[in-house]
């Protein structure tokens, strides 16, 4: 099938999301070309079809990959960042060398960069020539995702053209429905924050809560996720949508074959283990704890998270993360 | 005059006049036309809605206002209220251009080469001679070079000037003061730099002294009292036409004189986005086009002429709605004579700082006039305007996005090219050495204190001084210090602040009595304060 530059999707990464998200799209007739600077899983997908995230998966024929970015800026000028949080900013600084001012990228990355507190939207700013940048975020999973589930995602860009593209080439019928907006500040934080937040519940649920105590600590997560949200520019309703609630449910979904690395590390803390844990949920803690510092906002629960965190609150008083949300406003 | 800056850049307003014409009916050409097209679509954007808002704006105006004439203005608009409903389209569309074709002649400007080349080769030693007391006619001939002392010029100019002869150039300065336009205009003939055109407020050309020379130096008047939309269009258009022609600009994003004195953060985007789509209709037309490079500028007053009339106006309640100030201390002759021959007669009284320029999407651009991207890569600049086919092409939100994206990064170069002068650093020490000692951390609350009741001790007032100027100079992004104040003892910088802050101004800001320093004005003291008012420093001592 001939690929135009204006119709081929370009995803940056051949990791799960990644790979899901070009069979998702592939299987719909839509043109995608992944990056990978690995040239085995680069010769896997071209040549037998299969990636390592979904080993018993056969992967629709129109997906391709290559390990030459050049190649890859020129294929595609929608572009999706698909890589670890860990990883983005050193795949971005090579991916800069190749796109240009006409490239539009968004990301899916549910976290904040590498270091400190900054936003992927900012990282992809500074390490390309890429202005039009935006973010898609919400319970998608891989899985479902590769399996043709259907599911949304939230695309929020300031530039209506990365919007209105995105909803172009990711939207397929009844599979995957794309909501649009303009507050990436929100949906970037909704998302990394999140993860934050979905340690408190792993560990509310190591400790035995019941169901209605579990029910108050969503929904309070997601209260304080917005005033701290509000406080730094974004939309409050954006962490009551799939960027926010809707990824707080997935990522604390007791179910195993769902169950986020977050989560888990809430359920280890319950066990004493996973202190100073410098994952992404455990990242976006203290950078959210950072954030409410300056803007002099009191976040209980991100504290609590932190405190048990850096093993200043023992595992077996965890119990207090409980009591501070009952007790919080 | 400097030689290296080719003449074709630096001559171009020289030519204006003979534009004056054609700009005027392209500017009226495009407004109309683009109103014309839109009104095909009916509803709110139909002829009767643009004039009736013109009609309703001017009617509420007038209705305030007093004299013969506005009133004749009034009975116009009325007129024109009452007959809208009736008039046939072509009749509508006579309006519009009768309107337009108005306020287009009211904006534009003028150029007379022979007033610039009075105001650059005569008017600065006359200038010099005039604010140097101690200047005997001996010393006339190095009165430029006194001048040259009081205002210190800093920053890339050998790339600036590059860039003026391979596109057009805006400059973008902060604005604390109406003399601004002067200082600026001094520092660019100073360093090569061709002359500008700029927008100028209506009200300042009620100064007959500066009115001649803002009418033949091609400044173009805004008149801030138009709030209809149709008139931001005229201007929004005129700027546009004159950056597709060549003619290097100058707005001040702030929009009006910091009352603060903080450094302006929420800039006005309005001309700002003109950048963009001047550069969008000149790529439409050449692919070779010239390219459009922002130059953000700040400027550095030790003292700042209006800082009285502009702090009281920021603390009055009425302060953010009066937004034309016509009887501040520029508009006393006598006032702007006093300051120039107290403060800015002294070494150092001013230092503007040219930052690199940037092109219309926040890259910075290096002296080939290439635009680089975070990683310094070149980056092509029209890439940005490309749509999915590849083509140039306007996009309103998008190019609003990309000035709002150019907004952000000139508050932060603003930031962090101020520099901090005896008067910031002290008046900043001693609002936080009083905070500290009254135990009020409310800057309201504290300014009601009686002025004599806080005595601060000269020796910790010194300590907090260190103390700053470890937290500037830790803190590049907000700001630098004067280079004679890395190494100066505390003690000199507060007697010289105190000296400074005594010439001037009506009220002493600080006095010295015995071991101790006064405030003799909070207000005056909160002003200076400001200038650093987003750097994140508190005495803890």
């Amino acid at each position: 099938m001939p690929q135009s530059t204006q119709d081929t999707i370009g995803i940056v990464g051949a990791g799960a999301f990644g790979v899901a998200l070009a069979a998702m799209l592939g299987r719909a007739g839509r043109n995608t070309l992944l990056w990978s600077q690995r040239q085995d899983v680069v010769d896997k997908i071209n040549g037998e079809h299969r990636c390592s995230s979904f080993p018993d998966v056969e992967l629709p024929a129109t997906i391709r990959a290559s390990t030459d970015v050049e190649e890859f800026a020129d294929t595609a000028r929608f572009l999706v960042v698909a890589v670890s949080s860990e990883t983005v900013r050193e795949r971005l600084r090579v991916l800069g060398t190749a796109v240009t001012g006409r490239h539009l990228a968004v990301h899916a990355i549910g976290a904040f960069g590498p270091q400190g507190d900054m936003r992927v939207s900012r990282i992809i700013s500074q390490e390309t020539p890429i202005l039009r940048t935006g973010v898609i975020a919400g319970p998608s999973m891989a899985k479902d995702l590769m399996a043709g589930s259907g599911t949304s995602l939230v695309c929020a860009s300031e530039f209506d053209e990365v919007t209105r593209e995105a909803r172009r080439l990711l939207e397929v019928p009844s599979i995957m429905r794309l909501y649009t907006g303009r507050d990436v500040i929100g949906a970037e934080l909704a998302s990394a924050l999140s993860g934050a937040y979905t340690i408190a519940i792993g560990l509310a649920d190591g400790l035995g809560v019941g169901i209605g105590t579990r029910a108050v600590l969503i929904t309070r997560a997601a209260r304080e996720m917005s005033k701290l949200g509000s406080a730094m520019g974004a939309s409050s309703e954006t962490f009551f949508g799939l960027a926010g609630l809707g990824n707080l449910l997935v990522r604390s979904s007791v179910q195993g074959e769902h169950r986020s690395p977050s989560y888990s590390l809430g359920l280890d803390l319950v066990s004493g283990n996973g202190m100073g844990s410098h994952g992404e949920g455990s990242r976006a803690a203290r950078a959210g704890l950072r954030m409410a510092s300056a803007v002099g906002l009191r976040v209980p629960v991100l504290a609590t998270i932190v405190r048990i965190l850096d093993g200043e609150i023992e595992a077996a008083a965890a119990a207090e993360l409980v009591k501070t949300v009952a007790e919080s406003e | 005059m400097n030689p290296r800056v080719l003449p074709e850049a630096r001559d171009r307003l020289a030519t204006f006049n003979d534009a004056r014409a054609s700009i005027v009916d392209q500017v009226v050409g495009r407004v109309v036309d683009a109103h014309i097209e839109l009104a095909a679509q009916g509803q709110d954007d139909s002829l009767e809605y643009v004039l009736n808002e013109v009609a309703f704006s001017e009617i509420r105006r007038l209705e305030k206002s007093s004299g013969r004439e506005n009133k004749k203005r009034l009975g116009r608009w009325h007129e024109l209220a009452h007959k809208l409903g009736h008039m046939s389209e072509a009749d509508k569309r006579e309006e519009l251009t009768s309107i337009v074709r108005y306020h287009a002649q009211d904006i534009a400007g003028n150029f007379n080469p022979k007033v610039y080349r009075f105001a650059n080769d005569i008017l600065p030693p006359a200038l010099s001679f005039l604010l140097n007391p101690i200047s005997g006619l001996r010393e006339g001939v190095q009165a430029l070079g006194a001048m040259a002392e009081s205002i210190r010029i800093d920053g890339p100019l050998d790339t600036i000037n590059k860039c003026c002869e391979k596109g057009t150039l805006v400059l973008t300065p902060t604005h604390s003061s109406n003399l601004d336009s002067i200082v600026l205009g001094f520092a660019m003939n100073r360093s090569g730099l061709p002359p500008v055109t700029y927008g100028a407020g209506k009200n300042l050309f009620s100064n007959a002294f500066m009115s001649f020379f803002m009418e033949n130096l091609g400044a173009y008047r805004v008149d801030r009292r138009m709030r209809f939309s149709l008139y931001k269009e005229v201007l929004k258009e005129y700027s546009t036409i004159l950056l597709e022609r060549g003619f290097h600009s100058l707005f001040f994003p702030g929009g009006t004189r910091s009352r603060s004195n903080l450094v302006e953060k929420r800039l006005k985007l309005g001309l700002l986005g003109t950048t963009a789509t001047a550069m969008v209709n000149s790529l439409q037309k050449d692919s070779a086009s010239r390219r459009i490079f922002i130059v953000p500028v700040t400027i550095n007053y030790r003292l700042v002429l209006e800082a009285e009339t502009l702090i009281t106006d920021y603390l009055a309640d009425t302060g953010k709605s009066r937004y034309i100030i016509e009887d501040d201390e520029f508009s006393r002759l006598g006032r702007i004579v006093d300051f120039a021959r107290k403060t800015l007669a002294h070494e150092g009284a001013a230092i503007v700082k040219f930052g690199t320029p940037l092109d219309p999407f926040g890259n910075e651009v290096d002296e080939n006039g290439d635009s680089r991207d975070g990683q310094g890569q070149i980056v092509d600049p029209a890439s940005y305007l490309q749509n999915r086919e590849g083509q140039v092409c306007a996009d309103t939100q998008r190019d609003s996005v990309y000035t709002r994206m150019l907004g952000r990064k000139l508050a932060s170069v603003y930031r962090r090219d101020t520099v901090f002068l005896e008067t910031h650093l002290v008046a900043r020490a001693a609002m936080e050495l009083a905070h500290r000692r009254s135990g009020i951390s409310d800057v309201l609350r504290l300014m009601r204190l009686s002025e004599t009741a806080l005595a601060l001790p000269s020796q910790e007032l010194a300590e907090v001084v260190d103390a700053l100027r470890k937290v500037i100079v830790a803190n590049p992004d907000a700001g630098s210090l004067e280079e004679s104040l890395l190494s100066k003892p505390a003690d000199e910088i507060i007697q010289e602040a105190i000296r400074f802050m005594s010439k001037y101004h009506t009220k002493r800001a600080l006095y010295q009595v015995g071991e101790h320093v006064r405030i003799g004005s909070m207000k005056l003291l909160y002003y200076y304060r400001n200038r650093s008012g987003h750097l994140n420093f508190k005495w803890e001592g």
